[in-house]
């Protein structure tokens, strides 16, 4: 067991050593500069100039590439270059929980849906129910993402007027503040991954149902209920388990597009900023942790695998 | 709020022509432009000699002239916390005057620093920080005497080293890059601890309206060398740490800027409010619902979407200010590509006027119904274009141009052009690219569709981000591409920085061995535009504004569309104060509820 | 489907008579036949569009946000456009994005699974390492980072979805050839002398098919989202070649005033793709593949 982790660990460090030098070059192929756009309006002429050569950007690609490396090792992410000049560190740091707390209540909300869903259409299977439900976990999963945020800040911010249209408020000014601002958001990441989550626990479940023991079971008048969710619903969980990395990533990728709609600015929002910006530095780090979380994410889950289905060893 | 121009009676409509007639009435010769050393010393300036100080340095515009109307006596309450959105941007990158890039962030600091001078919305030149000055007869020197018992947020006090150590700052490029606005100062000198003097390389009317200002001026907007010392540079910009009537409490970057009363500001009267708490917010329908919800209760920052400011009129909760006609929004037709290639501009008109390339362009120039564009892409709210000199310049502004102008919207002159040309009903035309940045994606889709109903054109639109924008802009490679300046009162701001052969923004990164000027060059506006930046008699600058401008015009150095209007939206429990409204700007120290 | 998936089980090798019978089956799906004949309409839209359009549909000629109407069904747009037109021609650029770059990414993504699952070795190390690298990052990030590159416009938008998703096809086909090569029958034409490529193209593919199927259905609906997301991003399309994802995005900041301009474009996406999310799911119950057709779902 030790000498698989060892060897994953080592693949996924691997891994994310090519992404950080893959990406280094890629973003010096972006067409674009960022330092000419900053200072278009500045009216000093040699501002530009002395800038590049401040931040470097006058060095060839490789001597960049080494120096930047260089720093990595030492745990320094550099600065940004467009605008706040902020610690690429700083940054990743203060958007992280936001992700995380916008990631995590998004899968409780989605948890919350979809599994009274996936077992509400397993146990009532082809009934009328079953048919609403899915179509209902159809119709989340194919709204576009930022439409659907749209919709819920016409709804309860702008109309209703219950919850906050923007924003994010951290957990140290008050459980609601923090809370209220999330509830949205979550609900735009969460509805779709309801979707995916309440489909793999309705298969899931509908072939743990079809197992003898469950059958016998059932001869022997279990109580049904006590049946579904004691002995049927987490054997069914297993093979949801191991599309959790995939559903991760699903969740970060809504992150992206919610946290520009709601003003919240996370690693996805940092990301898609440092693209259009052309912020080379930032865009770096947050690859850097973005795919570190994937990449760990998608370890754990083998790793979880191997441990819940004993018929899978560590070779 | 100001009332607008076609509402006043005849004797207001007097009064702005005499105000800006004496504005105007001095010997350009005199360095003090008829104004005694007394009037321009002060703890404040009159009205009357600001707008002198502003027509000679060329920011007087006619709508500062206009009178007001009677604000309905309001009773201020003190106190609240004011929830703001700075609209369009997804954070407010930087409050360091010296790394400060765009309007929205001096619009905060302008509440949180000082400067020597502040310019109100009644045209005077306010005591800042400091408390008098005085100047020599010859308009060089300059001595600032500054305000006692002035301590920074940090519990600093402020003296004579603040404002050279300032200085020092914004002159060394590794710590700024506003250094360029202080070429005209030769030297700054402590006389003692509450006396500095500048003395200046030549007399330069704009320096209280323009280089103390503690807003847009930066270079000398004051800074502590405490908080630098002790947050370093890049926490100072978050939180800069200065001794105006507000401080930054708390700075989370891409989410919040916390404001809360400064108890120890010099006025006690000010602030009116104990804080206000400032949220960036990037997309329209967000910062829409935020509004009209009430999560928010002003909005600042970039200019509101035209269409939401039709939404926020229709709704009585919501107070809509609209001023303006400033700066000018244009289409740049590439002269060294077919089909409106011009390989140079230095004929008479009429002989360019037979050239196959030149008539496209005026007819593509011609062909844009400005009235159509303003109407549909600006729901009405803005001014036809038809050179860079705009309204807000006030008296630099040729309303004339509107009629003589060679770009005057006329359809059959312009089908007429494409088809001398060769292009009969636009048949056998190139496909032509349009490019623009991502907020005047609508823009040009009207521009587009205009082209195409009256001459019959194709134009194919691509959106591209600043970044890649502005450096093919200065490549000059492009068909034709959507941009244009929102800047300042100066004529210089659209003659000097674009429309020169040697223009910062004409081109400055194209290959200069295969094209001799970049979008736009020619050896009279050349001359007549460094000649009138050099004039100070106005009256004289007008005559040569005004024909540079005609020139450019009538040779097509861009097809003109529009000049655009400043909108500040509020709900109506705010009571934004009609001294405070200065364009572009948004100061929040008399701001209170109603 | 309990009962479909033992029948299609004994399918191990795709004959002729196995897809005709297989689609017979597949019509006995509630799901696919509803989704079948939405999307079929849709198509219908998309071929006919020049004929059912009842306006040009870049044409600004009329008041802007008229509201619906009989001379125009689902109103004007913020522009004065009809917007019914404009989601006709729209379809027909949708579907294409959606198709086109599954398609391409099918390819791509199959010839690099392939490969590396048959030949193993070397091969197999570099290709999957690449994978591994671009399977590190969600579809859309990677999506949005290729048009930063190649700039906007609907052949780039195309390339860089399709790009984005070649891992997903590469990795459900390499795990399918790494089963399907131990079977005997590779074996056999192995001795018989048959070359690697005649191998895999006659053998493995065929038997790699349905997981493929499946997977690029689903991909589809993710494609068409995507190219919504770009466009919200304004990393889309240019306004010249309308998509939905396109007007819906551009009609973002007009749905509490015109709330048709918000409402239509967002109705025709969700219909696409919950129809095609239908036909998905029966052919994944159809074919059984519920496994490695879950790693499309990003």
């Amino acid at each position: 067991m030790t000498a698989y982790l060892a060897r994953r660990v080592l693949g996924a460090i691997v891994v994310m050593f090519v992404v950080a030098t893959l990406v280094f070059f890629m973003l010096r192929i972006l067409p674009g500069d960022p330092i000419a756009a900053m200072l278009f309006d500045v009216e000093d002429p040699d501002a530009v100039e002395f800038l590049r050569t401040k931040y470097g950007l006058d060095q060839p690609i490789y001597v960049q590439y080494v120096k930047w490396f260089g720093h990595l090792l030492t745990g320094d992410l550099g600065q940004s270059i467009y605008g706040s000049r902020q610690d690429v560190t700083r940054t990743i740091l203060e958007a992280f929980p936001r992700t995380m707390s916008l990631a995590g209540l998004s899968f409780l909300i989605a948890m919350i849906i979809a599994v009274p869903a996936g077992l509400i259409s397993a146990v009532r299977k082809n009934s009328t129910l079953d048919h609403v439900v899915t179509v209902v976990a159809f119709l989340g999963l194919s709204m576009p993402d930022f439409w659907f945020a749209i919709i819920l800040i016409i709804a309860f911010a702008a109309n209703l007027q219950w919850l906050p249209a923007i924003g994010y408020v951290p957990i140290a000014e008050g459980l609601w503040p923090w809370f209220s601002h999330l509830i949205l958001p979550s609900i735009a990441i969460g509805t779709p991954f309801a979707a995916i989550i309440a489909r793999m626990i309705r298969s899931s479940m509908l072939e743990v149902l079809q197992m003898d023991y469950i059958r016998v079971a059932r001869s022997k008048g279990l109580l049904n209920t006590r049946l579904i969710l004691v002995h049927a619903f987490p054997n069914a969980l297993i093979p949801v388990v191991t599309v959790m990395g995939i559903a991760i990533a699903l969740l970060m990728a809504g992150t992206v597009i919610v946290e520009n709609v709601f003003a919240i600015k996370g690693l996805g929002r940092v990301l898609i900023q440092g693209i259009l910006n052309r912020d080379f530095p930032v865009v770096q780090g947050a690859i850097l942790v973005v795919s570190a979380i994937f990449v760990f994410a998608n370890l754990l889950v083998d790793v979880l695998y191997t441990v819940i289905d004993p018929r899978i060893r560590f070779d | 709020m100001k009332k607008k121009f076609e509402d006043l009676t005849d004797l207001e409509r007097k009064t702005v022509k005499d105000d800006l007639e004496h504005a105007y009435d001095f010997d350009p010769r005199d360095p003090l432009f008829g104004l005694t050393r007394d009037k321009l010393s002060g703890p404040r300036i009159s009205r009357r000699s600001v707008m002198r100080l502003m027509a000679a340095s060329g920011v007087l515009t006619a709508w500062h002239v206009l009178p007001g109307t009677t604000s309905k006596a309001l009773a201020q309450n003190r106190g609240g916390i004011l929830e703001a959105g700075w609209a369009g941007v997804g954070e407010i990158t930087t409050l360091d005057p010296a790394q400060i890039n765009q309007v929205l962030q001096f619009q905060i600091t302008s509440s949180v620093l000082s400067g020597l001078t502040h310019l109100n919305a009644d045209l005077v030149a306010e005591a800042d920080i400091a408390e008098t000055w005085t100047v020599n007869d010859a308009g060089t020197e300059i001595i600032f005497k500054l305000r006692e018992g002035v301590t920074f947020h940090n519990g600093d006090k402020f003296t004579a080293d603040d404002v050279i150590f300032t200085f020092n700052r914004s002159k060394d490029p590794d710590q700024s890059i506003n250094g360029g606005l202080l070429k005209n100062v030769a030297s700054l000198e402590k006389l003692n601890d509450l006396e500095i003097k500048f003395t200046l390389s030549a007399p330069q009317a704009s320096f209280f309206v323009k280089t103390t200002e503690r807003a847009s001026g930066r270079a000398l907007t004051i800074v502590s060398r405490g908080g630098l010392e002790a947050l370093g540079t890049q926490q100072y910009g978050l939180t800069p740490i200065g001794t105006g009537p507000f401080r930054v409490t708390e700075h989370t970057l891409g989410q919040r800027v916390k404001l809360r009363r400064f108890d120890d500001y010099y006025d006690p009267e000010r602030p009116v409010l104990d804080g206000v708490n400032i949220t960036p917010i990037s997309e329209p329908e967000p910062l829409a619902a935020a509004m009209e919800a009430g999560d928010i209760q002003l909005i600042g920052g970039n200019p509101v979407a035209p269409e939401l400011v039709d939404r926020f009129e229709a709704n009585s909760d919501i107070v809509v200010d609209i001023i303006g006609g400033n700066g000018f929004q244009a289409v740049f037709l590439n002269p060294w590509r077919d089909p409106f290639k011009v390989p140079s501009f230095d004929k008479p008109l009429a002989e360019l006027m037979k050239e196959k390339g030149f008539m496209v362009r005026l007819a593509i120039a011609k062909a844009i119904d400005r009235d159509r564009f303003i109407e549909r892409a600006q729901f009405g709210r803005g001014v036809p274009a038809y050179g860079s000199i705009n309204p807000a310049m006030g008296f630099y502004f040729d309303e004339s141009l509107a009629e003589t102008s060679n770009q005057r919207f006329d359809v059959t002159a312009a089908r007429k052009l494409l088809a001398d040309a060769g292009f009969p009903n636009g048949e056998g035309f190139p496909t032509l690219t349009l490019k623009g940045g991502p907020p005047v994606r609508r823009d040009m889709q009207i521009i587009a569709d205009i082209l195409k109903r009256n001459l019959n054109i194709e134009i194919k639109i691509e959106i591209k981000e600043f970044q890649i924008l502005v450096p093919e802009f200065q490549k000059v490679d492009y068909d034709m591409l959507r941009i244009g300046s929102g800047g300042d009162f100066d004529p210089d701001d659209g003659i000097v920085d674009f429309l020169q052969t040697s223009s910062r923004l004409n081109g400055a990164n194209r290959d200069k061995a295969k094209m001799p000027f970049g979008h736009f060059g020619e050896a009279d506006v050349d001359r007549l535009g460094d000649e009138q930046s050099r004039t100070a008699d106005l009256k004289k600058r007008r005559v040569l504004v005004q024909k540079v401008n005609k020139i450019t015009s009538d040779k097509v150095a861009a097809a003109f569309i529009y000049h655009p209007v400043d909108v500040l939206v509020h709900r109506k429990e705010v009571d934004f104060p009609a001294r405070s409204r200065v364009v572009g700007l948004v100061d929040l120290d008399r701001v209170s509820f109603v | 489907m309990a009962i479909l998936n033992e029948t299609v089980d004994g399918e191990e090798s795709a004959g002729r008579s196995g897809w005709s019978r297989g689609a017979a089956l597949l019509l006995r799906d509630k799901r696919a036949v509803v989704g079948l004949i939405i999307l079929g309409l849709f198509s219908g839209m998309a071929i006919f569009a020049p004929l059912i359009a009842p306006y040009d549909p870049n044409a600004q000629d009329f008041s802007m946000m008229e509201g619906l109407s009989w001379t125009h069904l689902l109103g004007t747009d913020d522009l004065g456009r009809d917007l019914l037109s404009r989601l006709i021609f729209g379809t027909q650029i949708s579907l294409f994005v959606g198709v086109s770059t599954v398609a391409i990414a099918l390819v791509i993504g199959v010839f690099l699974g392939v490969v590396a699952g048959y030949f193993g070795g070397v091969l197999d190390n570099i290709i999957m390492r690449y994978i591994d690298v671009q399977w590190a990052f969600p579809n859309f990030i990677i999506a949005v980072y290729l048009v930063a590159v190649f700039g906007n416009g609907l052949m780039n938008v195309i390339i860089a979805i399709s790009l984005a998703f070649i891992d997903d096809f590469a990795r459900v086909a390499r795990s399918m050839v790494l089963t399907i090569k131990e079977e005997q029958y590779i074996d056999a034409a192995k001795t018989v002398g048959a070359s690697s490529w005649r191998i895999m193209w006659l053998h493995v593919l065929p038997n790699a098919a349905a997981p493929l199927i499946v997977v690029g259905t689903v991909s589809i609906s993710y494609a068409i989202l995507a190219e919504a997301g770009l466009s919200f991003l304004g990393l889309g399309v240019n306004p010249s070649t309308p998509t939905w994802g396109l007007i819906l995005s551009e009609g973002r900041s007009f749905i509490s005033r015109a709330w048709w301009i918000g409402v239509f474009p967002g109705l025709f996406i969700m219909l696409t793709v919950l129809s095609i999310n239908f036909l998905g799911d029966a052919l994944r119950d159809l074919l059984d593949t519920r496994e490695t057709a879950n790693i499309a779902a990003r």
